[in-house]
């Protein structure tokens, strides 16, 4: 898996890495279409999390894609991480490349306000409908902790 | 003083007065239904490793349960839900009780001992029993609920499945006889019993009981994981309690004419104890080889699972219907020899 | 398109219905057939990523448990393999065999539960009763492990809270050989059944491309013909060591994914008897924290075979990084994406749990079915609301 972050980084300009568990490749939010289709060829072919990480310092939110296959020889996992904005988030939807991030893109938009551009349905997934205010899991709203 | 009671009590001993009353009418089925349903519970909890109905009357295994039940049924507020239409939604469960418990009065009790007699007395079962399901579909209407519509049609769908291979086989019974009189069919197995004779009609009819009074596997129109609670699901009450004991009042009539017609009735006779009660005792052999046959069908819903309905169907056209035309045949190769 | 319309009807089995868990299906139905189903989760949603910022590391243990009630062993050793790879650590020998034994216990009871399920689905109520009966004495196994009886939280980072109580190993025989012989009669009463095979076989049939495509994992992915199962793929505490085995189906109906079930629980009770029957000696805590205990606590622990939870673990900050953790529960892969800041609490908790890879499948295999295969490819889906909806 480090081979292939590596491959992936130094065709499309981005840095790569590894942490425990997983390796990485870091490419600009224009790029991460192109990413997750090279990724897809070399035959990890399902997303095993999408995650997106608030950090409001930074004024940015990290978006990174756990992706790997079922086939032996290549179950490690590869994550894709990008920034984009805090303030205006928005990024291609893998979904046309990994059906199985559909559902993990909804909840991550409905949690952080990531817009996942071309995502089929960007709905409601978990919050009740009436919920109001901004998404949950930002930074900036309070869970009261006894 | 003396005189009025013995009038009120011939009256009551009358036949054409005791059966559609006592036995095996309106007094026996509801005394049925208060321990058939505490028995289906109790054999279900057996197979299940634990204890069923329980708690009341702990020393006698909770029999009394149902009593209970129906108790806390008179006293529960029924409602009736807005959109409902109101006439059917409170008429039709009474109408349904009522179609499934009339068949029995054609039911003779001993030689001796029936309410009315005739020679086609067993097609007037069959036509009485026919009337439920119209009832049964009412009350899935009634509810302006889509479950209890999906519910009330499939029990429509599973009415014609039913029907049409039960007649058959009812007649292939009375083929074997050469009458359609319970009372003669009845006398007719003095020697050797009809299951006996043609096993066939006997297998096929006693199948599609369990088919038609909702025994598992066939338990469709009241599904309980796909549709709530099928036509009775916004049922509560009193209402609620006629619509389950339908089913269970429908078991006992149709086990009735099971019992006469292939169980060979009250044979053997038990002797005379010389008592008011002699005309009555073969109806106590009737009624505990009825009781015997509901019994089985109420431990099949601790051992099947449900077929989908268009399984069902299938098995009732595809297996059943070809089975009671076949048993008609036997019938009559049987009947000329 | 108006007409088409008139024709179906839109059935909600929802939150109130007696087969529908905790979420609400929106079904179209045409008759007695289903043209599109569509899940609507979220009802019991309970914002497990949210409330693991607030609170300590240690703290969250309990709290990642409590989704998935049925299978709370795997998930608490996901949490904990990540906290660990944070730290840089790994537990003991002695520790690793316990918290596979443990795990293996907790999937044969997640198991029966989804078996149960299945069976009143189909409409059987002995089978239900029967699979809840039977969870209860490998229940009581796991409470003389741990001293819970579902949520053990016996899983801590650097090792277990407990030591094996004298005997177990011959009283978990016992157990399994029990659990033996009631498989054979669920066989002649459920899983051989005519009215099941007729229910499950040929129904809700997933295709193995379907299943890698959507990314569907646990005994669904398995009964498709895909031979993925993390304890194999990637291994993790015991499982290097124990002699352990893939166990596939082909066919992909509901009743494939039934045996599948059927035949883990086989699996599972040998890896027991195998972790049992080679569990070396030795510490059940790391020394890392078993160093900051004082030594009077030491001794007591030494001797009641305990563990007493040292403030470092308490009140432990981990510098910052990342690290991501899979284990396989009961219903599938569970994978872990932990980020930490340096201080007491996490920075993102990320828990993908199995139930909520699995929701695709409600929409993708219930079509063109009848109503009544609804419940069937539900129960035999093993979905668990409370899990996917965290």
């Amino acid at each position: 898996m480090r081979e292939l972050a590596e491959r992936v980084a130094s065709e499309l300009g981005g840095e790569s890495g590894e942490s425990p568990g997983f390796a990485w490749v870091r490419v600009p939010p224009e790029k991460m279409l192109e990413a997750a289709r090279m990724i897809r060829e070399a035959g990890l072919e399902h997303v095993k999390a999408v995650t997106a990480i608030d950090r409001p310092e930074e004024g940015e939110i990290e978006v990174v894609y756990h992706a790997s296959s079922y086939e032996p020889g290549r179950r490690g996992v590869l994550a894709l991480r990008t920034s984009v904005p805090r303030d205006d988030p928005r990024l291609p939807s893998l979904v046309g490349v990994w059906p199985s991030a559909e559902y993990m893109e909804r909840e991550q938009w409905e949690m952080l306000g990531v817009v996942f551009e071309g995502h089929p349905r960007l709905e409601r997934l978990l919050l009740p409908e009436d919920f109001e205010g901004v998404h949950p899991l930002r930074k900036d709203y309070e869970v009261r902790t006894a | 003083m003396m005189v009025m009671l013995d009038l009120l009590l011939d009256l009551l001993l009358s036949p054409w007065v005791f059966v559609p009353l006592v036995y095996p009418g309106l007094v026996s089925a509801f005394a049925l239904l208060l321990f058939i349903i505490w028995a289906e519970r109790k054999m279900a909890g057996k197979v299940q490793m634990r204890y069923g109905p329980l708690y009341v009357l702990k020393p006698l295994g909770g029999i009394i349960q149902l009593v209970v039940d129906r108790i806390r049924y008179l006293f529960q507020e029924p409602i009736v839900p807005e959109e409902a239409d109101a006439a059917a939604f409170v008429l039709a469960p009474i109408a349904l009780f009522t179609a499934c418990l009339l068949p029995v009065v054609v039911i003779p009790v001993g030689p001796e001992f029936y309410a009315f007699r005739s020679d086609i007395s067993l097609l007037a079962f069959l036509a009485l029993s026919s009337l439920a399901p119209a009832f049964t579909v009412a009350v899935g209407w009634a509810s302006s609920n889509k479950f209890s519509l999906i519910g009330g049609l499939r029990e429509g769908y599973l009415a014609l499945a039913y029907e049409v291979p039960l007649v058959v086989s009812a007649l292939a019974g009375a083929a074997l006889y050469g009458t359609m009189d319970l009372v003669e069919m009845a006398e007719a197995q003095s020697s050797v019993w009809g299951v006996c004779l043609n096993p066939l009609a006997a297998l096929v009819f006693l199948l599609l009981v369990y088919m038609e009074t909702s025994r598992f596997p066939f338990e469709i129109s009241e599904a309980e994981s796909e549709i709530v609670m099928g036509p009775f699901t916004e049922y509560s009450g009193i209402l609620y309690g006629l619509c389950m004991g339908a089913s269970y009042v429908k078991m006992y009539a149709l086990s009735l004419l099971f019992t006469v017609m292939f169980l060979g009735a009250w044979h053997p006779l038990p002797p005379p104890t010389g008592t008011v009660l002699d005309p009555i005792l073969p109806g106590a052999v009737v009624f505990a080889k009825a009781l015997a046959v509901m019994l089985c069908g109420t431990l099949l819903r601790a051992v099947y699972q449900r077929y989908r309905i268009d399984q069902a169907l299938k098995i009732s056209w595809h297996t059943l219907t070809p089975l009671s035309l076949a048993s008609l045949a036997l019938s009559a190769l049987v009947g000329v020899a | 398109m108006s007409e088409a319309e008139e024709r179906t009807i839109e059935l909600l089995i929802g939150p109130q219905h007696p087969a529908s868990g905790h979420m609400r299906l929106v079904a179209r139905v045409d008759g007695d057939v289903v043209v599109e189903l569509r899940p609507d989760i979220g009802y019991v949603h309970r914002t497990v990523e949210k409330l693991a910022e607030v609170k300590t590391y240690l703290q969250v243990v309990p709290l990642v448990e409590r989704p998935a009630l049925a299978d709370t062993a795997n998930h608490n050793l996901g949490y904990v393999l990540a906290v660990e790879r944070l730290l840089g650590v790994e537990a003991p020998p002695r520790a690793q065999y316990l918290r596979t034994v443990l795990a293996e216990i907790s999937r044969i009871h997640s198991h029966l539960y989804g078996l149960g399920i299945l069976g009143i689905m189909l409409g059987s109520s002995t089978a239900f009763m029967w699979c809840f009966n039977d969870r209860e004495p490998l229940i009581d196994l796991a409470q003389e492990l741990t001293g819970a009886r579902l949520t053990y939280s016996y899983m801590i980072p650097g090792g277990v809270r407990r030591d094996l109580p004298p005997g177990f190993a011959e009283r978990a025989e016992k157990v399994f050989r029990y659990l033996e012989r009631r498989l054979k009669d669920y066989e002649r009463l459920y899983f051989r059944n005519p009215v099941v095979r007729a229910r499950t076989e040929g129904v809700g049939v997933l295709t193995r491309e379907d299943a890698v495509r959507l990314g569907v994992v646990g005994p669904n992915l398995r009964a498709s013909g895909v031979a993925y199962d993390v304890r194999e793929a990637d291994p993790y505490e015991a499982y290097p060591d124990l002699d352990f085995h893939v166990v596939t189906r082909e066919e992909g109906d509901c009743a494939a994914r039934m045996w599948v079930r059927v035949d883990e629980i086989r699996e599972s009770m040998r890896l027991v008897r195998e972790a049992l029957s080679k569990i070396p000696d030795g510490p059940i805590l790391h020394e890392r924290f078993s160093k900051a205990i004082p030594p009077k606590w030491r001794e007591w622990m030494e001797e009641k075979r305990r563990v007493k939870i040292p403030a470092a673990m308490v009140s432990l900050r981990i510098p910052p990084g990342e690290a991501l953790s899979r284990v396989e529960a009961a219903r599938g892969e569970l994978t872990f994406y932990l980020v930490s800041d340096g201080s007491p609490n996490p920075y993102r908790m990320r828990m993908v749990t199995p139930s909520f890879r699995n929701v695709v499948l409600f929409r993708h295999l219930i079509r063109d079915c009848r109503v009544a295969d609804i419940p069937a490819i539900y129960g035999s889906l093993d979905y668990f609301p409370p899990e996917a909806d965290r």
